[in-house]
């Protein structure tokens, strides 16, 4: 009997706990009518901000407000629409709190920026501009767009990038790129690991550059590039068989090695400072 | 008057010098010193907005400034004067590019002589482990302290991440001026340093 009524009370407890929660939450959706090649922009000081395609010319977003300490401030001039959170007096990270989920036109250039994050974006063809603090930033299935991250602390996954224009720069999230390739992949940490895994195609440049975060790439033996690994203070190890390069590398000073495989077509540069750089076959 | 609402209305066009700005101004040095900075710099925009093109007296002393600290090395073949219509015939857009060069090696200057003893150790190649905060760092931690509390730690971690990285790659680029991969250390250094503060100053603004 007695643990009948304890079974009740906790039911009866958690509806209550549920309900008060979602009375504190409110959600608002937001529509925009767009033409090609839009461009979206959410800030949000805290919270989770997530980004998909969706047909049709329009942009959906759906914002869920953790308390009446925030707002969203949503807004249209032309083709550009750009969402913020606004805090409040009083406002924290957990009263501050906005998750937005949107849904754009595959075209369409995106900005998102929270220091907490998550922040997520997919499946789209525009430009990707991420910007967090300690947000977790995970951009998987992009073609063709400029994708700019930048994090202080947050760790960064690419996946399936194609024909990018990547930069990355992030001061002690470890960076992880799979699948990534385009003419131009920038990845710049300081403490952070760096790890791409990829065939390093597109006739690209590839610049992997760490203060004291350890580098390591893995590529198949197909890969047509010409590499330079170089750290001051750190080890440098190879698997691959290179040949000699065109011209002589000289390294100031510190570990090094140099060279082509296939018809090098595109350049691989991995420099580090003190972290140890390996160039992995897959 | 906070420094935070100072700094809001300083950033307003149309505000003009209250009895309360100026009373802030005099009691808060580092608000003075940024008031100071800033017409100093819109002083020398408006000396580069009345030439068509930055005089070469501004390229040479940046060349001479940039070699002296060893970031440049000599080059054998003689600079052409950006005068020189005929090799440049258009070359308006350069004055922000040279304000912007100038703005950037002076808050290089300014950080080097706020941190002379590590400046020092470097010089004599001894690297010190820990890695001093620069006045310009002190002040950012101040304002990001106002504004959001709770980042201030990681700011501060990360601002010695960079410093350091910035520090290593200083003494890289001269110790090896002929190496380009030192070059490209130096710029990633200042990129990373520069992310920090414009992330650090963004969260940090109403």
């Amino acid at each position: 009997m007695q643990r009948r009524q304890w079974a009740a009370s906790l039911v009866v407890a958690v509806i209550l706990v549920g309900a008060v929660l979602a009375a504190a939450e409110t959600r608002k959706e937001f529509h925009f009518k767009v033409r090609h090649r839009a461009s979206l922009s959410i800030v949000n000081q805290y919270g989770p901000i997530s980004v998909k395609p969706a047909s049709g010319k329009q942009i959906v977003i759906v914002a869920i407000l953790y308390s009446d300490r925030v707002e969203v401030d949503p807004n249209q001039r032309g083709n550009r629409v750009s969402v913020s959170s606004h805090l409040l007096a009083g406002a924290d990270a957990d009263s501050g709190r906005v998750d937005y989920e949107a849904q754009v036109p595959a075209d369409a250039s995106v900005t998102l920026h929270s220091a907490t994050g998550p922040l997520h974006a997919e499946k789209l063809r525009g430009d990707v501009f991420l910007e967090g603090n300690t947000a977790i930033v995970d951009a998987r299935d992009l073609n063709d767009g400029h994708i700019h991250v930048k994090t202080l602390n947050g760790p960064v996954t690419l996946t399936n990038v194609s024909d990018g224009h990547v930069e990355i720069t992030s001061v002690s999230g470890d960076i992880v790129l799979n699948s990534v390739n385009g003419p131009l992949v920038q990845v710049n940490s300081s403490s952070g690991k760096i790890r791409y895994d990829g065939d390093f195609s597109g006739g690209g440049e590839y610049l992997l550059t760490s203060h004291t975060g350890d580098i390591e790439a893995t590529a198949p033996a197909y890969a047509s590039i010409e590499v330079v690994a170089h750290s001051i203070q750190g080890k440098v190890e190879n698997d691959f068989l290179l040949q000699p390069e065109r011209y002589s590398f000289i390294p100031g000073a510190g570990s090094a090695f140099a060279g082509t495989m296939g018809k090098a077509a595109s350049l691989v540069k991995l420099l580090s400072f003190s972290g140890k750089i390996h160039l992995k076959k897959r | 008057m906070t420094c935070e609402e100072f700094q809001r209305v300083l950033t307003q066009p149309e505000s003009g010098d209250t009895m309360e700005q100026e009373a802030h101004l005099e009691s808060c040095s580092p608000c003075a010193d940024l008031v100071g900075d800033l017409k100093a710099i819109s002083q020398q925009a408006r000396l580069l907005q009345g030439s068509e093109e930055p005089s070469p007296l501004v390229w040479n002393s940046i060349e001479i400034a940039l070699r002296q600290e060893g970031l440049i090395r000599q080059s054998g073949t003689a600079r052409v004067p950006l005068s020189t219509a005929s090799a440049r015939p258009r070359l308006g857009w350069l004055l922000p590019v040279a304000a912007a060069v100038l703005v950037a090696f002076g808050i290089l200057l300014h950080e080097r002589g706020g941190r002379s003893p590590q400046y020092a150790e470097q010089q004599s190649g001894l690297r010190s482990p820990v890695v001093e905060l620069a006045n310009d760092d002190v002040q950012l931690l101040r304002m990001v302290a106002e504004r959001t509390p709770a980042m201030r730690a990681a700011i501060e971690a990360d601002l010695r991440s960079v410093n350091a990285y910035v520090r290593d790659a200083e003494q890289s680029a001269r110790n090896n001026p002929n190496d380009e991969v030192a070059q490209e250390y130096l710029l990633s250094a200042y990129e990373q340093r520069s992310m920090v503060y414009e992330m650090a100053l963004d969260h940090s603004l109403p």
